[in-house]
């Protein structure tokens, strides 16, 4: 008998009101190169399985790494002594899954070139290139390229009779020029964040080109000016910086784990309670979410989620108003939900999957706008590319963010660099003071592969998005 | 859970089939229970063994590394394979260093019975026991209980062979009621000290002095600020705090090697012989741990370097193995008669750099603001957020309370600093 019909069999055989099992095998490369010296060229496979079992409104969750009948059964059992345990501090009368059905079905990301088929030393050979154009700047003093790779290949079974084969695949390549002057150190960074694609991908990003572009602004930046005191002051937000800022401010609030206080004592909870579906104005009327774990290119997109429940597109925002969450088979219920949306990952085989952010991005202006029209149209303002500095409440209300690279706008115009630029805003005020989204022509979506979340602490992704969009009226100033 | 001999078996079939010229391979074993809770029930709970092994060889400069966790012969090859193809494909590294040769390590104990015989049961006991508790309060409680053993073993090809076993429990929760939230936690490598009384005691006691929280107006004031708070702090100083960084100017740590840098009343160490705290023997390259001053009344001492940079530099390669500030004798009560008015802090929460180059941080209050005057607390108070040069805070350190021992690898006291400065408020 196949591995994931024994432990399926076994757990209903010991009583399991529910089970699944994840068999998975990560693959990951790392490469880490800084100023020509390769501190980390690394691969790491790990292999092994995780099993869920659900007994009387209670979890119990074991994992192990031997592939044998009898270490299958062991883990079954071990799953449900702890399940039972947990049932002696049952949450509330009992934890309930929402419906779904079973699914036999495979996904793969799709892609041309797999990057662990690509050669190291093409890898390296192109990572030195761009390290030694960087370092070729004289104010140039710390080159830094990191390549990741990720493939994760899952078998799942449940015992609504899902059989499900998952591969997923992503790429992040990063690179970041530091300057560094007698009195002042300023970095750039370029990076399209984590994408489920292939090595043609990397390939088309012209990372040669943007290591000049990147050393040129990092030496721009270390020579620039900041700003004074805090003022009320119009904000151009780039889709890299606001990739950032939604993740902070409108993926981790809507999550229902988080509303329903199941992050209290760790990541946090959500100002964005039940009551304030369908009515809560959370952004202006343009302002649009959506969440998408079907997204092409999508670090969330798998097909399935990893209990089960098939990717799914729906609206987080309205026209504003804050429509529906993120949420998994356990927490749907328990706000009235009969279906989950399919938002339950886990990061390894030992991980129990936790409600995570979708992929979740702003929809592009439905006005035909391009990003040179709107600072053309912006009289007074600062441009924020890339993310820098971010810090944001445990009920993700106040937050104050920095940025890559800062550009002051006078009369339609950039007009200067600027560095060590932070503005504060805090939910609602800040996506209601949009007032204009530039068209889906200069749509972009930044992969985000470093979400931590949970006790213990997984590393969780997924990807965002949007278009250069305007926010009137917010505090911006120059740090200390 | 992987036993030493299985290491060292894996050990004798990598030195027996590695061809590269040096190798440096790692095997860390874990057996961990996590039984987390939230709104007064068991929400999670994970059991299960981990292991992680590592293989780093090198063809004279040029290096690869492969891990996997799993120990069979066959996968061990795969690894060997894996990691010499890589280093064979691999540019030169100019940073190469040579693997450690054999070092006398500290006779230190960082295993626990007592930890490691702990059953599910007693932790699903005690984790009730809190609950019935928050019940009391008409509170809603969550948290997370965490038993860990841990294995670890390295060798060389130069020699250096290391076994290191420790074990350690922490128990964290944080008990809310509307408007009030505040949390406690502790962690340590002998079940035997851990006190959960005396924990419940202080989540009580925390709970009851927060009531109807208000928003003052921000700027610069006095703050208490507890052990949470000193520490989760330090984190964000050590991770900063390295040798090179600040020799190469991007860190305000430039130049002020063996100057009076940080204020003179703080002092912070890593310490082999507090048998509270665990002292991992040796780091990842086999570097033994020692006594190690960081920053002794203000002057920087050492700070964190890796081998290259160290042999580079004829330094010490060192790394913050645990972390001890040294404290005073000043009671909470009596730091709220020294200034005519402040705010006591919890803890902190989302630290984060603002510019690196000064050492500016920010960063919010979590888990209870209180404000006092008069000696006496006053009222409790929303959450502020922060904006501060944290090392110049240190100048402004007023008294010093006597050290706690916070988690198992760190005793913290509580610090009263002038002129705190708090920029922003939140809504809670
Ligand atoms: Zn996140």
């Amino acid at each position: 008998m196949d591995f994931l019909s024994l432990a399926m069999n076994t757990a209903k055989s010991l009583g399991a009101d529910y089970a699944d099992i994840r068999i998975q095998r990560s693959s990951t490369e790392m490469i880490f190169l800084r100023n020509l010296s390769l501190k980390n060229t690394s691969l790491n496979e790990i292999y092994g399985y995780g099993i869920r079992v659900f007994k009387n409104g209670a979890w119990g969750f074991a994992h192990n790494n031997v592939f044998t009948e009898d270490a299958i059964n062991k883990t079954v059992k071990k799953a449900l002594v702890i399940a039972k345990e947990s049932g002696r501090v049952k949450y509330g009368n009992g934890l309930t899954l929402a419906h779904e059905r079973g699914y036999i079905d495979s996904y793969k990301t799709p892609f041309n070139l797999d990057p662990f088929d690509v050669p190291l030393s093409e890898k390296v050979e192109m990572m030195m290139g761009t390290n030694k154009t960087m370092l070729s700047f004289a104010e140039i003093k710390r080159a830094v390229f990191m390549l990741e790779c990720r493939k994760d290949e899952k078998l799942f079974a449940s015992t609504l009779g899902s059989r499900l084969d998952l591969q997923t695949l992503y790429i992040e390549p990063t690179i970041t020029a530091t300057a560094v002057t007698e009195t002042d150190s300023q970095s750039r960074t370029f990076s399209q964040g984590g994408q489920a694609r292939g090595w043609e991908w990397v390939q088309s990003l012209n990372l040669a080109d943007k290591a000049v572009q990147i050393s040129e602004e990092a030496i721009m930046k270390v020579h620039a000016g900041s700003l004074g005191a805090e003022e009320r002051k119009t904000l151009l937000l780039d889709p890299n910086h606001m990739a950032l800022t939604m993740h902070e401010s409108v993926g981790h609030p809507t999550e229902l784990d988080r509303v329903l206080g199941w992050e209290a004592d760790f990541a946090g909870i959500s100002f964005a309670t039940p009551e304030k579906i369908g009515n809560f104005q959370y952004g202006s009327k343009i302002v649009n979410f959506v969440a998408n774990n079907k997204l092409e290119g999508g670090l969330a997109t798998a097909g399935y989620d990893d209990e089960g429940v098939p990717n799914q597109k729906w609206y987080i925002i309205k026209d504003g108003i804050l429509q529906e969450y993120g949420n998994t088979r356990a927490t749907a219920p328990i706000i009235g939900l009969e279906m989950s949306r399919g938002c339950n990952r886990a990061t390894n085989y030992f991980d129990f999957p936790i409600n995570r952010i979708p992929n979740l991005y702003l929809e592009p202006g439905k006005e035909l706008l391009t990003p040179q029209e709107l600072i053309a149209d912006t009289d007074n303002g600062i441009y924020i590319e890339g993310r820098g500095s971010f810090s944001i409440d445990q009920h993700r209300v106040n937050f104050q963010f920095g940025g890559d690279m800062f550009w002051e706008i006078k009369n339609g115009k950039k007009v200067r660099p600027l560095k060590k630029i932070l503005y504060k805003s805090n939910n609602p005020e800040f996506w209601n003071s949009v007032d204009a989204i530039c068209d889906d022509r200069s749509f972009q979506t930044f992969g985000v592969t470093n979400c931590g979340k949970g006790q213990p602490g997984q590393r969780g992704r997924m990807t965002h998005g949007g278009s250069l969009a305007r926010f009137r009226n917010i505090r911006v100033g120059g740090s200390q | 859970m992987i036993t030493r001999q299985e290491m060292q078996k894996a050990a004798d079939f990598i030195r027996n089939h590695v061809k590269a010229d040096d190798f440096n391979f790692s095997i860390g074993g874990a057996e961990e229970l996590f039984t987390r809770f939230a709104q007064n029930g068991i929400t999670q709970h994970i059991a299960g063994d981990k292991i992680n092994v590592n293989l780093n060889v090198s063809f004279e400069n040029k290096t690869g590394e492969a891990s996997s966790n799993n120990l069979k012969e066959d996968a061990l090859k795969h690894l060997i394979k894996t990691a010499e193809s890589m280093a064979k494909l691999n540019q030169p590294d100019p940073e190469f260093v040579a693997s450690e040769p054999a070092h006398d390590l500290p006779d230190v104990d960082n295993f626990s019975r007592k930890t490691a015989d702990l059953k599910v049961e007693k932790i699903v006991d005690d984790i009730l026991k809190c609950v019935k508790n928050a019940e009391g309060k008409n509170a809603k409680l969550s948290g997370i209980s965490e038993k860990r053993i841990q294995n670890s073993f390295l060798t060389t090809k130069n020699g250096f062979e290391g076994f290191d076993q420790s074990t350690s429990f922490a128990h964290s929760m944080t008990m809310k009621r509307e408007g009030v939230e505040t949390k406690v936690s502790r962690s340590v490598k002998d079940h035997s000290k851990f006190n959960l009384d005396e924990l419940i005691g202080q989540l009580n006691s925390q709970f009851g002095s927060l009531k109807n929280p208000v928003q003052i107006e921000t700027g610069k004031i006095p703050v208490i600020l507890r052990p949470a708070a000193v520490l989760n702090w330090l984190f964000y100083l050590i991770w900063t705090y390295d040798r090179r960084t600040a020799d190469e100017g991007h860190t305000p740590f430039t130049d002020q090697i063996g100057k009076q840098f940080f204020g003179k009343d703080f002092t912070f160490r890593s310490r082999l012989d507090d048998p509270d705290l665990e002292a991992s023997k040796f780091d990842n390259g086999g570097i033994p741990a020692e006594n190690i001053d960081w920053i002794e009344n203000g002057v920087i001492k050492n700070m964190s370097a890796d081998r290259y940079y160290a042999r580079q530099n004829n330094l010490k390669a060192l790394r913050p193995y645990n972390i001890i500030v040294e404290g005073g004798e000043t009671s909470e009560a009596e730091m709220m008669r020294i200034v005519k008015r402040g705010v006591i802090v919890n803890n902190f929460w989302y630290i984060r750099p603002v510019d690196r180059k000064t050492g500016e941080w920010t960063g919010l209050t979590r888990d209870g603001v209180l404000y006092f005057e008069d000696g006496k607390i006053q009222k409790s108070l929303t959450n502020f957020r922060w904006n501060e040069i944290l090392h110049k805070a240190t100048k402004r350190i007023l008294a010093l309370g006597p050290v706690v021992q916070q988690e198992y690898y760190a005793k913290i006291p509580t610090l009263l600093i002038d002129d705190f400065n708090f920029i922003d408020v939140t809504t809670f």
